[in-house]
């Protein structure tokens, strides 16, 4: 009942392609026929409704079809991918998982329950209104990762309107809202997820060639690791309408490079938070940082230089922190704006603002002017504790070529000249470290400490 | 060279850093009495802690040693050590003696 508008939209697209994976594409023939098994094999597991599950696995048409049919028993899901094997025990415990579903990279499917009982009032709270759930563990790429516990029927309401049918990469993750977005957006509209086993741009970038891709959506870190490694010269885009970005502040020079090469392309910022969902957003042009954000279901204000958002479909709460509503019910998303008319553009986390001797300086913004260099791969701005002026700005800066040690205090010489021209002394970088490995997570956003 | 003449080549060369730094007209003097940071200086506080840390590097280049000089001690002191080019001479060679490095 949960899931029926997605049956009916099935039903009249029976051989059109659902999911590459691997080389063979499975029709949606294939994915109803494995949402009823699953779904018949759920009841003869005995796996209870409002039973929260942990669901280990990345895109597949096992993990897919799964994901569907738990939601259909009313289940809490809680899916976890390889990139947070660093914190997996510690999420299985903090979102009190009683099942377990692991789907291997053969998309072999094991099942066994888990020594248990989840009683947290917010699963409490689903299990008294009957509706399935979903946990998302946000990225915690600055201090600890909050679990953001959803009711899946109100967030499942948006991908009731129809919309195109595109073919789409399932570049962000299945335990990312950016993907679990991506999922249930093709599904609804019958379009086709082509999933990656490997999500370097090369590998990316030719699943786009070989699949027909239309849409990516994807982080701004990565798109600046297909400009570094040219990734774009060896396959053809032809195919690829739009990309999409979100998840973290988009450095104005990598727009700026992209766009100019690939202007048929367009480019859309996206805006999305675990805990409120992804809001639909229009980007002023595809060079352009202002974005009007929201679409139906959202509301959107700024307080205090603070973007808040009032949404249908908002998490109902944390399951490890207190809430984050404001009295009347507005999210406080904790990222700092400008605006400017309807339009905004994202500064950065007010949490990762660093204070110098009470001026504020957004990393993105020290990033984005080191970014311009041509001798810099991949650039992370962050505060270091100063006794004169509390805070001082430093760079981890990558070479985009191999630099010998001898010409290290030349190369840091030059980003800091080039950041004089550019910004308020108090800005430019007093410390500037030059290290050699990749910057990003897992998820592709740029590694904060 | 002398210890106490490499201290004060040292920090010259980060005087020198430092001023490349500046937009034309403004100046730190390569003398004792030139003031560093207080009433009659020109330097912002971030100029100073640029400043700080060049010579920090610069210091620690020449002898091999990973002296910090922004720590409690130096801003805790009765007379700050930042007044002046010399004051601030001052206390980071009485830094270097403590890591073997004798000035006098």
């Amino acid at each position: 009942m949960f899931v029926d508008f997605l049956q009916e939209v099935w039903r009249t697209h029976l051989d059109a392609e659902a999911v590459i994976w691997r080389g063979r594409a499975y029709p949606y023939g294939w994915l109803s026929e494995r949402f009823d098994y699953w779904t018949q094999q759920l009841a003869t597991e005995k796996i209870p409704h409002g039973a929260v599950v942990i669901l280990e696995a990345d895109f597949s048409p096992n993990a897919v079809a799964l994901f569907l049919a738990l939601v259909e028993r009313a289940c809490i899901l809680v899916p976890l991918t390889d990139s947070v094997r660093a914190k997996r025990a510690e999420f299985i415990s903090t979102a009190q998982g009683e099942v377990s579903i692991a789907i291997d990279e053969n998309d072999a499917v094991t099942i066994r329950p888990l020594e248990r009982t989840a009683t947290h009032e917010l699963y409490q709270h689903l299990r008294a209104e009957g509706h399935p759930g979903l946990v998302l563990f946000s990225s915690g790429s600055t201090g600890e990762s909050k679990a953001a516990v959803h009711d899946l029927r109100p967030l499942l309401e948006k991908f009731k309107v129809r919309r195109h049918a595109l073919r789409t990469i399932t570049f962000l993750l299945y335990d990312h809202i950016g993907g679990v977005n991506t999922m249930l957006y093709t599904l609804s509209n019958a379009g086709c997820m082509v999933t990656l086993q490997d999500r370097s741009p090369d590998a990316v970038l030719r699943a786009v060639e070989e699949y027909r891709v239309e849409l990516l959506p994807t982080s701004p870190t990565f798109l600046n690791l297909v400009l570094i490694s040219e990734a774009f010269r060896r396959h053809d885009l032809g195919s690829l309408k739009t990309i999409t970005y979100g998840t973290e502040p988009m450095p104005e020079s990598t727009l700026k490079r992209f766009h100019g090469l690939f202007p048929e392309i367009k480019l859309l910022q996206t805006y999305g938070l675990s805990e409120v969902g992804i809001l639909r957003s229009k980007s002023k042009t595809s060079d352009s940082l202002w974005v009007k954000v929201g679409g139906e279901g959202y509301e959107t204000r700024v307080r205090e230089g603070i973007l808040q958002i009032k949404a249908q479909s908002a998490m109902l709460g944390y399951l490890n922190a207190p809430s984050s509503f404001t009295s009347d019910g507005w999210f406080n998303t904790g990222d700092a704006v400008e605006t400017d008319g309807e339009y905004i553009r994202i500064l950065g986390r007010k949490s990762e603002i660093i204070n110098v001797g009470g001026e504020k300086v957004y990393p993105a913004e020290v990033e984005n002017v080191i970014q311009e260099l041509d001798s810099v791969a991949e650039v992370t701005v962050y505060g270091e504790k100063n006794l004169i002026t509390g805070n001082i700005v430093c760079a981890s800066v990558t070479p985009a070529f191999e630099l010998d040690d001898s010409r290290r205090k030349e190369f840091v010489g030059q980003i800091k000249q080039h950041c004089r021209q550019k910004l308020q002394n108090y800005k430019v970088p007093v410390r500037i470290e030059v290290v050699r490995d990749a910057q990003h997570t897992e998820r592709f956003k740029k590694a904060r400490r | 060279m002398s210890s106490q003449e490499r201290i004060t080549q040292a920090i010259y060369r980060a005087v020198d850093e430092l001023n490349k730094t500046f937009p034309k007209g403004v100046h730190l003097e390569k003398s004792p009495d030139a003031p560093l940071y207080g009433q009659a200086s020109k330097l912002e506080s971030i100029d100073l802690v640029n400043f700080i840390m060049e010579a920090e590097e610069q210091l620690n280049d020449e002898f091999g040693t990973s002296i910090t000089v922004t720590e409690e001690r130096a801003l805790s002191q009765q007379n700050s050590p930042f007044r002046t080019l010399g004051t601030f001479t001052d206390y980071v060679s009485g830094l270097l003696k403590e890591h073997g490095i004798n000035g006098d």
